[in-house]
């Protein structure tokens, strides 16, 4: 009952809000505000319930002789992320009072936020691997539509596009996943899946073809290296869809399908591969970090170097250091996220870090919250980020696998963070105001609205520090080993305080100093390269301008013209003019209508004289 | 009632509507009556069909010398196309009340046609097939040539030889099948009455490969497409093409099925070949109907690489994209005339921001869109997976190569999205006025209603469809 309602609800409650908005404005948050917090009553209800997993099946429809089914499993892992998909997009959808309170298009933004997670619902509850499908791509769409949200302008419909396709990309691999693994198993269901694999029930090479291609549409959705530029173009969107899109649901999407066929990843030996691409994408999103000049765009970037580090605790063979690292990523991202936007409505939508400052005594609580989140982070204990951080680069030093290279990577993206978050939560919060009409112009923003969801995130943070071991052991129901580096705590610690306070001279004390690096004309091209994100975008765009469109269309274009479409143009001049060779006196266009008519029933004839023949 | 007034009372009927009603009007609402009627019956017809195999309607116009005779049968497969066509031509019906270019006649051939295609799809007989067949081209052509674009005579002309040719072949296999198996009559005929089935296989492939169309035989419809008035355009994406597509299945498929066995390759080199040709031609394409037209041609080649497959699976498959290609080209289409009747412009690039004028219409468009790109939830999501999953299961996994297609489909579209709906107002919409008329958007939100409704309860659709090939595969009644 409760599940039917939990996957229902947020379909229909997006209708609902949308006609309630039409109605008056005010309706659509409340109406929205009421389903996202019943959603996420409905989960806990699911979650205190809880005795066994809840594996419903039911027949979907059947073609010919085979028949696809639309199932429900949900276990500890699916729980853990129900929770956090309905228990911070309730939140978002609360500070979305304020921060969408000017926009005349709330019933639409509602109504998508709702549609929202309800993909992700959906996703995370699907027994079978098509039902997933189904979810995940509902989640590119709304997506899509959030992030264009304010489609009226052209940055945020060109982010649109770049979001749907990028993810597309990735999507049609796990649509070939699903395809390919039809036909060897003949079944969709995820559970008997990792079991065949575990039993070698599915060919060694086809398990591995099928494991990478699922973990390209991961890449695609969790914004990994090569496709994650539509991570960065997607702050174009309301920071609360950010928000959402970064902590609650989306980018959660790519590591949960890892971890929920981590069994089949395991027997298909794929998981290397997820831990090299993860690693390199850990580097490249942590320096690309350090650089942005935008609020957004550093945690758009953390978010990415983040993500690697779970998928990199999953790579490395540890589903509890990757789950757990997830999920206090989706706490505290979503918090710093909401933070930043609550930032940037108190500054007027300015995102741009080098025009804020010294915001401390105007934006105190806000500053607060994003502190805890920047803590948590950046890994410093007792806060959440600090445990499942130090798990997975322990859980990388010792795996055997693992060669060095993604360890020394994911060591120098686990301390980057450090530097780049408190680089943000300097330059907003510390020092003196750079712009002085700005600041003047700060207004403190509503401690119910805006304070309260960070305070709840901000609490979560904190406790959720204390509970990692149980964390971990619900999420895999096993006993949590801990995987010991003698060296690692206090290395990995004193090299976090060593880049924390370089950071904190470099902001706080030398502003100047900023300006004297930048000049250096070798820091200067490497600035622009971090600052472009490696210019991967730039290789894609180019890739597909040019050689896709400029390239293969045009040829099949001018082929389609002159060759296929030429030689019908052709033998129709050349039947015209043969008319024309009977009937001299009239050429217009009539006569020679009705003359190629006359070809025709000309034909009809000589067909049947030939098939008479015959 | 006898259901063979179901073809002679709209052809008569197109002719004596139209005298009287040319100049008082009204043509629309006997053409719509018309039509639900047309409707109500074929549900009735459906519901008196035989669990498996044909229900003989009646046999007319018998000629002793010859055998011409006009037999009236249907199945369940004719009877699926008959509803489609009906639906059909009632929404483009709807969708031309505003019409004001010689409604008397418009509508009369909408009539006409309407009898035409009904016969088309209830005679087993090859002859009159071919009649009806090539009856139906008549209205086309003046549907295209008087009401269309800038461009319609050459575009009608140009529809109307390269069918009609094609059907020259048709005609030839016709009388190849009889003067081997001594009968016209499709429902008698076995493959093995045929001494050179090869031979008739190919003629019948490539004349309705030309209807349907599949590459290289597509070029007259991106022309009569784009020409068209846009309600015609969905009426020749929506039945026009599946006249094509259901001889192919019919003839080429079921009555031929060790030809074509032994063709199928051919099936599955023409239909990738489309999709990804005409994916890329729309890739390229500035011009949104041409662009339109193109996405159509596209999915054919879907189409196509599920016949050619040639399962019980994948024949369902087929025919539900079928369905669903008809539901969800159509409001393409309609919307994409509906800009240019109000903007004078097909450039894409001339339009942009039109969400911001009619969120509903546009809202109506991207569904569509998505639709046609796969969406799940949508009707082209449900034919994506079940035409992949049969070919994967016919030809083995390189076939996930069709997803090629899904992936350069959703780039057209989400770009065309970008460039038409999004983005700031050109100086065209600003100024434009984009009110449509009440009747007309009532037929675009049925076409939504059925795109989304059998994308999420496809079983509706499917439990009929299955029944349909059940004959052939489970060895019931052969």
């Amino acid at each position: 009952m409760n599940v039917g309602l939990l996957l229902i609800l947020p379909f229909t409650g997006a209708i609902a809000t949308f006609l309630a908005g039409k109605l008056n404005q005010k309706y659509a948050f409340y109406l929205a505000e009421l389903i996202g917090f019943t959603l996420f009553g409905l989960v806990l209800s699911i979650f205190f319930s809880y005795e066994r997993p809840i594996n419903i099946t039911i027949e979907w429809f059947s073609f010919g002789n085979t028949t696809l089914p639309f199932g429900v499993y949900i276990d500890h892992l699916s729980l853990v992320m129900l929770l956090i998909a309905t228990g911070l997009g309730a939140l978002d959808i609360h500070f979305s009072h304020d921060y969408m309170k000017d926009d005349p298009d709330k019933p639409r933004y509602y109504a998508k936020i709702l549609f929202f997670i309800g993909g992700m619902i959906l996703l995370v509850t699907a027994k079978e691997l098509i039902g997933l499908f189904v979810g995940w791509e509902f989640m590119g769409l709304a997506s899509y539509l959030l992030i264009s949200f304010w489609h009226q302008t052209k940055d945020p419909a060109d982010a649109g596009v770049a979001a749907f396709l990028y993810t597309k990309f990735g999507d049609i691999f796990l649509f070939a996943a699903l395809g390919i693994l039809y036909y060897y198993t003949h079944t969709l269901d995820l559970q008997y899946i990792n079991l065949l694999a575990t039993w070698h029930q599915i060919p060694d090479n086809v398990s591995f073809v099928i494991a990478i291609f699922i973990f390209i549409a991961a890449i695609g959705k969790s914004g990994q290296f090569p496709l994650f530029p539509w991570l960065m173009r997607a702050m174009e969107g309301p920071t609360t869809v950010s928000a959402l899109i970064h902590g609650a649901t989306m980018v959660n999407s790519g590591i949960y399908i890892v971890a929920r066929m981590f069994d089949f990843y395991v027997a298909a030996e794929a998981l290397v591969v997820v831990a090299a691409v993860a690693s390199l994408s850990a580097f490249i999103g942590a320096t690309s970090a350090l650089v942005q000049n935008e609020i957004k765009k550093v945690l758009a970037y953390s978010t990415m170097s983040h993500l690697s580090l779970a998928f990199i605790g999953l790579g490395v063979g540890s589903l509890s250091a990757g789950m757990t690292h997830l999920t206090n990523h989706a706490v505290f991202k979503a918090l710093l996220f909401l933070g930043a936007g609550a930032v940037i409505m108190a500054a007027h939508h300015n995102k741009d870090l080098f025009k804020l400052g010294g915001a401390w005594k105007k934006l105190t609580l806000v500053g607060l919250f994003m502190g805890i989140g920047a803590l948590s982070l950046s890994g410093i204990p007792p806060f959440s980020g600090f445990y499942s951080k130090d798990a997975i680069i322990a859980k990388s030093i010792l795996n055997p696998q693992t060669y060095g290279l993604i360890s020394t990577l994911t060591v120098i993206a686990g301390v980057l963070s450090v530097a780049y978050v408190f680089r943000i939560w300097l330059l907003i919060f510390a020092g003196k105001p750079r712009d002085a009409e700005l600041h003047e112009h700060i207004k403190t923003p509503s401690k119910f609205w805006i304070s309260l969801p960070l305070g709840v995130m901000a609490l979560v943070t904190f406790v959720l520090g204390f509970y990692q071991k149980e964390l971990s052991e619900y999420i895999t129901g096993k006993e949590l080993r801990e995987a010991h580096v003698d060296y690692l705590l206090p290395l990995l610690l004193s090299a976090i305080i060593l880049v924390g306070f370089i950071v904190y001279k470099f902001y706080k004390s030398r502003p100047d100093a900023r300006d004297k690096l930048a000049a250096q004309p070798l820091m200067k091209s490497f600035h622009k390269v971090l600052l472009n994100g490696y210019f991967v975008e730039r290789m894609i765009t180019w890739f597909v301008k040019n050689v896709v469109i400029n390239s293969v269309s045009k040829t099949i274009n001018w082929i389609d013209i002159h060759i296929i479409d030429g030689a019908v143009n052709g033998m129709l001049n050349l039947s015209q003019k043969i008319f024309t060779l009977f009937n001299t006196t009239h050429s217009s266009k009539v006569s020679n209508q009705a003359g190629v008519m006359i070809l025709g029933v000309l034909s009809i004839l000589v067909v049947i004289f030939i098939g008479s023949l015959v | 009632m006898s259901y063979e007034l179901l073809i002679f009372a709209p052809i008569a009927l197109s002719l004596l509507i139209y005298m009287p009603t040319r100049n008082v009007g009204g043509t629309k609402y006997v053409a719509l009556a018309l039509f639900v009627y047309m409707f109500i019956k074929t549900i009735e017809l459906y519901k008196q069909l035989p669990e498996h195999g044909y229900m003989l309607l009646g046999k007319f116009l018998e000629v002793k010398a010859f055998d011409f005779v006009l037999t009236l049968q249907v199945d369940r497969l004719s009877v699926i196309m008959l509803l489609l066509t009906s639906v059909l031509l009632i929404l483009v019906t709807l969708s031309s009340w505003s019409l004001t270019k010689k409604p008397a006649a418009y509508f009369s051939l909408l009539i006409f046609f309407s009898g035409a295609i009904f016969g088309m799809f209830m005679s087993t007989n090859f002859i009159w097939f071919f009649i009806f067949w090539e009856l139906t081209l008549i209205p086309m052509l003046f549907l295209v040539g008087i009401w269309g674009a800038e461009g319609r005579i050459y575009a009608a002309v140009k529809f109307f030889l390269y069918t009609h040719v094609a059907s020259m072949l048709i005609l030839l296999a016709f009388f190849l099948i009889y003067k081997q198996s001594g009968t016209f009559d499709m429902t008698l005929v076995k493959e093995a009455m045929l001494t050179t089935p090869a031979l008739i296989w190919w003629l019948m492939f490539i004349g309705f490969a030309v209807k349907m169309p599949l590459f290289p035989f597509h070029t007259w419809l991106p022309d009569a497409h784009v020409q068209a008035p846009a309600p015609v355009s969905a009426l020749l994406a929506g039945v026009l093409l599946k006249m094509g597509a259901y001889a192919m299945m019919r003839m080429v498929i079921l009555l031929l099925p060790a030809q074509a066995e032994k063709f199928a390759w051919i099936f599955v080199v023409l239909g990738l070949l489309t999709l990804l040709y005409a994916g890329f031609m729309a890739l390229y394409e500035t011009h949104i109907k041409k662009m339109v037209a193109y996405s159509s041609i596209s999915h054919m080649g879907l189409i196509a690489i599920a016949m050619g497959a040639m399962s019980y699976d994948s024949l369902s498959a087929a025919l539900f994209e079928m369905i669903g290609h008809a539901l969800i080209i159509s409001p393409l289409f309609l919307i994409a005339g509906f800009l240019h009747q109000k903007m004078h412009t097909w450039e894409m690039g001339d339009m942009g921001g039109i969400m911001q004028k009619a969120p509903y219409l546009s809202a109506i468009f991207v569904l569509a869109g998505l639709g046609a790109l796969g969406l799940p939830g949508t009707m082209g999501f449900i034919g994506e997976i079940t035409i992949l999953i049969s070919a994967i299961e016919s030809f083995g996994s390189w076939m996930v190569v069709i997803l090629l297609g899904s992936l350069i489909s959703a780039a057209y579209l989400i770009w065309t999205f970008r460039r038409v709906i999004y983005g700031e107002m050109s100086e065209g919409v600003k100024n434009g006025n984009f009110s449509m008329n009440r009747v007309e958007f009532f037929a675009l939100l049925v076409f939504a209603f059925f795109i989304i409704l059998f994308g999420v309860y496809p079983q509706t659709l499917f439990s009929e469809i299955n029944q349909a090939f059940s004959v052939y595969f489970t060895g019931a009644a052969l």
